[in-house]
């Protein structure tokens, strides 16, 4: 009898605690009594960000001493070898910063925790949301979801204002003035560009790829999940896309060769918002790297204007209209421990909470945007430290946010999740086409039949 | 006080197997339990999640009707004779060259030594640099100024070229290591012999056919099995300058660990890659060095 009230009296105990939390909102107290340690892997590589994310961790770590974060940074491109040799030794973390294409695939593999994942979603409140950025990490069941929405960007081609007035050409938002463009600015013997669009085997190329593509309706899968690759319309878009990679940089090229951009050696590049914020330093560098301070550096290129005179097309038209973009998503891990997993879901929950979702967007202004609604209006969030909300404007920045809602993917037909499609990003089915036809020279017809062929594999599997 | 002989011995083998029994230990920890995992490995079709299944030899079926395969081992055998036979050569005629006594041979010594030292990440990125198709050195001069190309090209990303530059880059980072085995040996010729053939009236020639190359023969036959072994199973040399080139090892990575991670392929083809090597080598030391 004693027994079973004291049980009764943990139990009560235990309940208030979580009352507490939830009651609580913002007020980050968590019920975990045994010290735990776990890992925080975040896709972000960038030393000054990495040291934000551990303050915030940090922050965290004081309120709740029991509690032991380890930031740890993955590159996105490794994350899937990451994972394997994480799940081989039986220690995959439980909490991951990932893009939702990375979060479908290892969903589909059966490592996320779908019940956690859904929990911490009505937490926040699935209405606070913005729907497209849920729908990308949906899956096939609706209603369950693999990762929750962290930030988001937009993809689409920046281009030099300046010379386009100049030139006279209308910017570069459909099929022909885009071509057109790239032709008119590539001189290489004047060491100058057109357009830089991605050529290698690597993610980059499926994201300049994708926006054509499917802005010439042209799919991977139809809505059923059948493959419907070998079309005329794809056929189109192969043949358009790789002609307009003969206007980029000699080789194949991928994301770093913006520094062209950076450097006036180029027109037009793809890329994520995230430049803005790489503009917005070099705006800042324009005052330190005056000849006054550095007297070696005067008569370099370097064009202190350059982001004013950067245009922004996000949307891509020929016969329908298309934009790209990524929500970066944090994804709950199956764990043995469940106290691991109860304290990395209220982190997560933390993250959520203004001053800390703020603080991670604030990172990289532009490129990390919200998916929570009323974010945006917030004049915390408005208030960036580099000041390049005020500069844009929020009413631009509204327009290239509410962009995340708009996303269209080959994963995601009609509002159907297509889980294939992550295996089919993953193993870069659709950059080594790319590279295959402008690199190595091959014909479109056949490489687009190889292509086929190892799409038709991974969906037999 | 009498010890019989054969306790003595049992004695000195015991301690002998005491000695040496961390090494097996530690040995049989790091490399004989990850081989016989792999070789393991490369008859399961491997999950991330779940158990593997037992698929006899599809995985090698799999990997040997890949014409990628037999396209990379072909890269591969290019790759492993060029470098060897680049390496050593150079090495040689750089030893004999740094044999002869001349002003500040102690620098030159030393500088030679520097890419083989340097670390691969920073070299692969100042080559990166120097042959930057916008922003490099190396098409700035040889198209600006010299005018010896008609334009701008990317030497190391595009496949038509890219093959070249990682043979001549692994030559230039590993020349020095055979340069040193050779010219310590070449430094503990006795000079004695020279005289004895200057007074028989050998030439210059002769007298490297007959004294020098009988010397150097066992290092040379060292060096070159050595740079078989390990450029065959070079990986970050290649992988780093570019992505372009795949040799068997980065064949193997791009099917163990990325996209849809074929463990079990990759296990298979690291096994086949095994074998071919061991093959090569047995025939090299039965035929070539005879020994």
């Amino acid at each position: 009898m004693k027994k079973n009230f004291i049980v009764f009296l943990v139990l009560l105990f235990l309940i208030i605690g979580n009352i507490g939390v939830f009651a609580g909102g913002g007020s980050e107290t968590t019920t975990t009594e045994e010290p735990v340690e776990f890992e925080f892997w975040v896709s972000q590589t960038e030393s000054d960000r990495l040291a934000t994310i551990k303050v915030i961790a940090e922050t965290y770590m004081a309120m709740n001493p029991d509690i032991t974060i380890k930031v740890i940074s993955v590159e996105e491109n490794d994350l899937p070898q990451n994972i394997q040799a994480a799940v081989s030794a039986g220690n995959i973390p439980p909490l991951l910063e990932l893009g939702a294409e990375n979060a479908i695939n290892f969903g589909s593999e059966g490592i996320i925790d779908l019940d956690m994942t859904l929990e911490l979603i009505n937490d926040i409140g699935l209405n606070n949301f913005y729907k497209g950025a849920l729908e990308l990490v949906e899956t096939p069941q609706k209603g369950t979801y693999y990762a929750v929405p962290f930030h988001g960007w937009v993809q689409g081609i920046w281009y030099r204002t300046d010379w386009f007035e100049e030139a006279g050409l209308e910017p570069p938002g459909t099929w022909e003035t885009i071509e057109k463009a790239a032709e008119y600015f590539y001189d290489i013997d004047n060491n100058q560009y057109g357009i830089l669009v991605g050529t290698t085997e690597e993610n980059y190329t499926e994201q300049c790829f994708t926006q054509f593509a499917i802005s010439n309706n042209a799919r991977i899968f139809d809505k059923n999940g059948n493959v419907v690759f070998n079309s005329p319309e794809m056929r189109e878009a192969v043949e358009y896309y790789t002609n307009l990679a003969k206007f980029n940089p000699p080789g194949p090229q991928t994301w770093r060769a913006r520094d062209y951009y950076l450097q006036g050696k180029m027109a037009m590049f793809f890329y994520s918002t995230y430049i803005m914020d790489d503009l917005a330093i070099l705006e800042n560098a324009a005052g330190s790297l005056t000849g006054d301070n550095f007297a070696d550096l005067t008569g370099t290129d370097f064009d202190p204007d350059l982001a004013d005179k950067t245009g922004f097309v996000p949307i891509i038209s020929n016969t329908d209209d298309s934009s790209y973009g990524v929500i970066v998503a944090l994804a709950l891990t199956e764990q043995e421990n469940e106290a691991v997993s109860q304290a990395a879901r209220d982190f997560a929950k933390y993250l959520y909470t203004n001053d800390a979702y703020i603080t991670w967007l604030h990172m990289a202004p532009g490129g990390m945007n919200p998916v929570l609604k009323g974010i945006s209006d917030d004049p915390d969030f408005l208030n960036d430290p580099k000041g390049l909300y005020n500069n844009y404007g929020e009413e631009k920045m509204n327009e290239i946010i509410s962009g995340l809602s708009e996303i269209k993917r080959f994963g995601i037909v009609e509002g159907n999740v297509i889980e294939a499609y992550g295996d089919i990003f993953s193993q870069n089915i659709i950059p080594q086409m790319i590279y295959k036809i402008t690199q190595q020279g091959m014909d479109i017809d056949s490489t687009m039949d190889w292509a086929e062929s190892e799409i038709e594999k991974i969906v037999g599997n | 006080m009498n010890i019989p002989i054969w306790n003595l011995k049992k004695q000195n083998a015991i301690l002998g197997w005491k000695l040496v029994l961390p090494s097996i230990f530690i040995i049989g920890i790091l490399i004989i339990y990850p081989i016989m995992s792999n070789v393991f490995l490369s008859f399961y079709d491997v999950k991330m999640v779940g158990d593997n299944t037992f698929i006899g030899f599809n995985n090698y079926f799999n990997i040997i009707t890949d014409p990628d395969f037999f396209n990379s081992l072909f890269t591969s055998i290019i790759y492993v004779l060029s470098t060897t036979i680049g390496t050593t050569l150079l090495g040689l005629g750089v030893a004999l060259v740094m044999n002869k006594e001349f002003k500040l041979r102690w620098l030159a010594r030393s500088l030679i030594l520097l890419p083989y030292i340097a670390p691969v990440i920073s070299v692969v990125f100042a080559w990166k640099f120097i042959f930057d198709p916008v922003n490099g050195i190396f098409m700035h001069i040889t198209v600006e100024n010299l005018h010896l190309f008609s334009e701008r090209f990317n030497l190391i990303g595009d496949p038509k070229y890219s093959l070249i530059v990682v043979i001549v880059f692994s030559i230039w980072k590993n020349f020095p290591f055979a340069y040193l085995m050779l010219l310590g040996t070449l430094q503990s010729i006795d000079t004695s012999c020279y005289e004895a053939a200057d007074i028989d009236g050998a030439s210059a020639r002769q007298k490297f056919y007959y004294i020098t190359l009988p010397y150097l023969k066992f290092v040379l036959g060292s060096l070159i099995i050595l740079r078989l072994i390990w450029n065959f199973n070079k990986f970050e040399e290649v992988y780093l300058l570019t992505t372009s080139v795949k040799v068997l090892p980065v064949y193997t990575y791009f099917k163990a660990f990325t996209g849809a991670f074929e463990m079990g392929q990759g296990a298979a083809i690291a096994l086949i890659q095994f074998f071919i090597l061991i093959f090569f080598i047995l025939i090299y030391v039965k035929k070539v060095l005879k020994w």
